[in-house]
């Protein structure tokens, strides 16, 4: 990957990129997007988030924050909410 | 208007839209699930190039879409030459209009000009295969493993899809977006995917949309900018 000019490194730009890559892959209205909070759940409760959806999550986040994600760093836990999901990512942002 | 085209391995539906007479132009759709989430985006493309007078055609590859043919017994090579034989059907100057991966199929087509949205090779397209397969599951708790039993030619299944193994390998093999050689090329790309681009677009990717989707107009404007590379390009 080659051609990243934007690295951001704070955790609401972060949030706003994942809430817009969840609005985007799983079609979520403008106002339902909105509405994601950190403890709204994910994975398990949002019946569009499916296998293929969260590979698709995983893709767009990676190119929209210029990030890796190791499929075995996926599991249960950094999919459980919305903010689990922010915080994985912040995490992988660099500094 | 559905039209046929025959390739060495068979025949397959292409739809036709637009003028009899006017500048000619091909979609090469994306592989697999992308393909089907942008089908209805791609015969809107098509139906506003028509109203600005560019004739279009869209081919469905082998193993994909409606063909009857196997997914399994499709290697890469099938692809790129069923798809330059599309274009030999379709007429003698076309231009190229490739979405994500189909610049991955035209390669070998004799195109008079290539135009982009948002390209990527055929290794991405295997990885996000494979990330589906495996993210799922991992995200219920279970362990998935891609086999691969290179002792065999039983095809892999991935997604949902069974891909042989040499297919498999050639899609790994493809690890860069394709050079259009001796041919103008053009790569828009969407305003929030940051690798470099012609022109950046404000718009949702709709190939990753779990539900297909459709966004008229995103379409209208791709086929503004495509009439006047066409134009540019000698139409």
């Amino acid at each position: 990957m080659t051609g990243r000019t934007v690295l951001p490194n704070d955790t609401s730009i972060v949030e706003t990129t994942v809430r817009g890559v969840l609005r985007d892959v799983l079609g979520l209205s403008d106002a339902r997007a909105a509405e994601l909070r950190s403890e709204t759940p994910l994975f398990g409760a949002m019946p569009e988030l499916d296998s293929m959806a969260v590979a698709g999550v995983l893709t767009e986040m990676e190119e929209r924050l210029g990030i890796l994600i190791d499929d075995d760093e996926v599991d249960g836990e950094m999919l459980e909410t919305f903010g689990a999901l922010v915080r994985f990512a912040t995490d992988k942002v660099p500094q | 208007m559905i039209d046929h085209y025959d390739w060495r391995g068979g025949r397959e539906a292409m739809l036709r839209f637009g003028p009899d007479a006017g500048p000619l132009a091909i979609i090469a759709m994306p592989l697999f699930e992308e393909a089907n989430r942008l089908r209805a985006f791609a015969v809107g493309l098509c139906r506003a190039l028509a109203a600005r007078g560019i004739a279009s055609a869209l081919p469905d590859l082998p193993g994909q879409g409606e063909s009857l043919l196997p997914t399994e017994d499709i290697r890469f090579e099938d692809w790129r030459a069923a798809f330059a034989a599309a274009v030999v059907h379709v007429g003698r100057s076309v231009h190229g209009i490739a979405l994500r991966s189909g610049a991955a199929v035209d390669v070998e087509a004799a195109l008079v000009s290539r135009w982009r949205l948002a390209p990527i090779a055929g290794a991405a397209v295997l990885a996000e295969l494979r990330r589906a397969t495996t993210t799922g599951a991992r995200a219920r708790g279970e362990t998935v493993a891609v086999k691969i039993d290179a002792d065999t030619d039983a095809p892999i299944l991935l997604a949902g899809n069974r891909i042989a193994l040499s297919l498999f390998g050639a899609l790994a093999d493809d690890d860069a977006v394709a050079a259009s050689i001796g041919v103008p090329l053009r790569t828009l790309r969407l305003a929030n995917d940051p690798l470099p681009a012609d022109r950046k677009v404000e718009g949702a990717p709709l190939w990753r949309r779990v539900e297909p989707g459709n966004d008229l107009p995103l379409a209208a404007l791709l086929a503004d900018d495509i009439a006047e590379w066409i134009t540019r390009c000698g139409g």
